[in-house]
């Protein structure tokens, strides 16, 4: 270190602040990974809350509970804040948290701004809520926004639009100082090549995040100058194009299925080497399989567009860039089983979700393969075989990665063990739920029934009540997670630096739980 | 750690990246309206 003082020695003589002040002004990457972390746990059950009154309206056929407008707000408002409010902020707090710590860096390396991503969420999230009490109720339209059934949306139109483009504004800021601090802070030593598999991810997914957010927020833009500045891009009697808003939608909405998977894919590439005590399998062809999802998502917009109409060569050349999606996928599938053959396995709860993880995202990214097929589309398409599609990809899928991740890097966060046998009941009420939630699903969906409605036809009646049964099992089971998590910050087993026996990083060399600062001399990694 | 140099290099270096990392999302933001436009 050079005589004269530098940035990294104004941070060795002080710690926390104090009180709220500490969470509102801190540029610490490991408070703010916890805020982001607390924030999508508080979303989790938001948005949960929004799904169960959608599974109670749907447990008999007829109308129940709600009216068929305020059921539409509830699939709307559900899917935004399960996308942006939960699941997305949950994976920047896993990066805010682990993504310096795995390269030796001091912290991210633009502090302030990060400190704004974070901030801008809550008052995002609660301007999105608010539209549900707004004159006319909140969106309905779908997650998707389509015009021009969006445009019947009451005073909370310019709301949620508002809502939208500050939630990605966010997450461009925070893609920003992720990829910045990857590029720019990694300890010597520490070549691209050596990254771990989940910093790998992230920076791929960063990218991605900073090509598509602004595409989404300049389709909504425009949504916004058609409804309130006489503009018609959308509008056909002024010359416009509804079918353009969803090629843009898309334009944004594949890769975003990605963004929310591939830091999934990260924790999974973390979790199961460890609980193997093997290295990963194929490290290098991972990170090429990574990039080549990424590069492929960009290209395969339109098969959720297939029953708009398109030419023959289009058709094909969206149901045949879907499919190859399915060979670097298939590759990691692969990695990480042969990361377990003849490893020394053992089965606590992270090693848990992530193998439920592995199973059940695949059943996922199989429907995924048949929808691809057009002709086949033509059938599914709005159905609920494409509902429990999704879900399986992202509840089994990016969810129990989120869990895995939390359940494994808990006891560096707080420095003590969680209730590994609480952890385990977690995870099999978890794992049985989300079967009897979402599998029944694709017989609705195979049967006819249309996703997005309030009633349905009584032969739908028994896979409904199932579901609905499932759904309330699954809800109430994530209390539980509450609870451990809680459980685990107050006290418990103290863990070692290690924690894992087969644990390697930079991350498991700092001492549990991880100091306020660390890496401020940086490591030599060999 | 580093040195001084070393330092302020690489706080020019986060910075460069950063500006250009948000002229790419701007360019993508302005450049998809203007493909609205041009489209309408």
């Amino acid at each position: 270190m050079s005589a004269t003082t530098t940035h990294d020695e104004h941070h060795d003589d002080h710690g926390p602040g104090k009180g709220i002040m500490r969470w509102i002004t801190t540029t610490n990457h490991k408070d703010i990974g916890t805020l982001y972390l607390f924030f999508a746990l508080a979303m989790l059950f938001v948005g949960g809350a929004m799904s169960l009154v959608i599974r109670a309206e749907l447990f008999q056929p007829g109308l129940q509970f709600v009216n068929p407008d305020f059921f539409n707000q509830m699939t709307t408002m559900h899917a935004l804040i399960m996308v942006f409010g939960m699941i997305m902020p949950a994976f920047v707090g896993f990066a805010n948290w682990m993504v310096p710590m795995m390269i030796g860096a001091p912290d991210m390396a633009l502090p302030r701004l990060n400190n704004w991503s974070f901030w801008i969420l809550p008052f995002a999230g609660t301007m999105l809520l608010s539209t549900l009490f707004m004159d006319g109720g909140g969106p309905a339209s779908g997650w998707t926004l389509y015009p021009p059934l969006v445009l019947q949306t009451g005073n909370a139109l310019p709301f949620a639009i508002f809502a939208v483009h500050l939630l990605g504004v966010s997450s461009i800021m925070g893609a920003i100082n992720i990829i910045v601090t990857i590029m720019n802070m990694r300890a010597p030593g520490m070549t691209l090549m050596k990254m771990p598999l989940f910093v790998w991810t992230w920076l791929i997914t960063a990218y991605l995040l900073i090509a598509v957010m602004p595409v989404l927020a300049g389709g909504v833009t425009m949504l916004l100058t058609d409804a309130f500045f006489g503009t018609s891009f959308f509008n056909a009697a002024g010359g416009g194009d509804p079918v353009l808003f969803q090629h843009i939608f898309w334009f944004f909405g594949h890769p975003e299925v990605y963004i929310i998977i591939l830091p999934a894919f990260g924790i999974v590439s973390q979790v199961i080497p460890t609980f193997s005590r093997k290295p990963l399998f194929g490290h290098d062809s991972m990170v090429y399989a990574t990039a080549s999802i990424a590069f492929l998502s960009f290209i395969v917009w339109a098969h959720h567009m297939f029953t708009v109409g398109m030419p023959l060569a289009g058709q094909l050349f969206f149901m045949l860039s879907t499919m190859l999606i399915a060979v670097p996928t298939g590759v990691k599938v692969f990695n990480w089983t042969s990361t377990m053959w003849k490893g020394s396995l053992s089965f606590e709860t992270p090693m848990l979700f992530a193998l439920a993880f592995l199973f059940l995202f695949t059943i996922g990214g199989f429907s995924g393969l048949m929808l691809a097929i057009v002709p086949a589309d033509f059938q599914y398409h709005d159905s609920y075989f494409v509902v429990a599609h999704f879900h399986y990809v992202l509840v089994p899928g990016a969810l129990f990665g989120a869990i895995a991740g939390a359940y494994y890097w808990m006891p560096k966060w707080t420095g003590h063990m969680y209730d590994e046998t609480l952890g385990k009941v977690h995870f099999w009420l978890s794992a049985i739920f989300v079967n009897v939630l979402f599998f029944p699903q694709h017989f609705l969906g195979l049967a006819g029934m249309p996703r997005r409605i309030p009633d349905y036809a009584t032969q739908f009646a028994d896979f409904n009540a199932i579901s609905s049964i499932g759904a309330f099992g699954f809800g109430f089971s994530q209390l539980l997670l509450v609870y451990i998590v809680f459980k685990c910050i107050r006290g418990g087993k103290k863990a070692t630096d290690q924690v894992w026996d087969g644990a390697e990083g930079l991350e498991w060399t700092v001492p549990s739980p991880a100091p306020y600062h660390t890496f401020e001399e940086a490591p030599e990694v060999r | 750690m580093s040195t001084v140099a070393n330092d302020t290099e690489r706080q020019q270096r986060i910075r460069r990246t950063a500006i250009v990392l948000g002229l790419v999302a701007l360019a993508f933001y302005a450049g998809f309206i203007a493909m609205g436009v041009l489209n309408s």
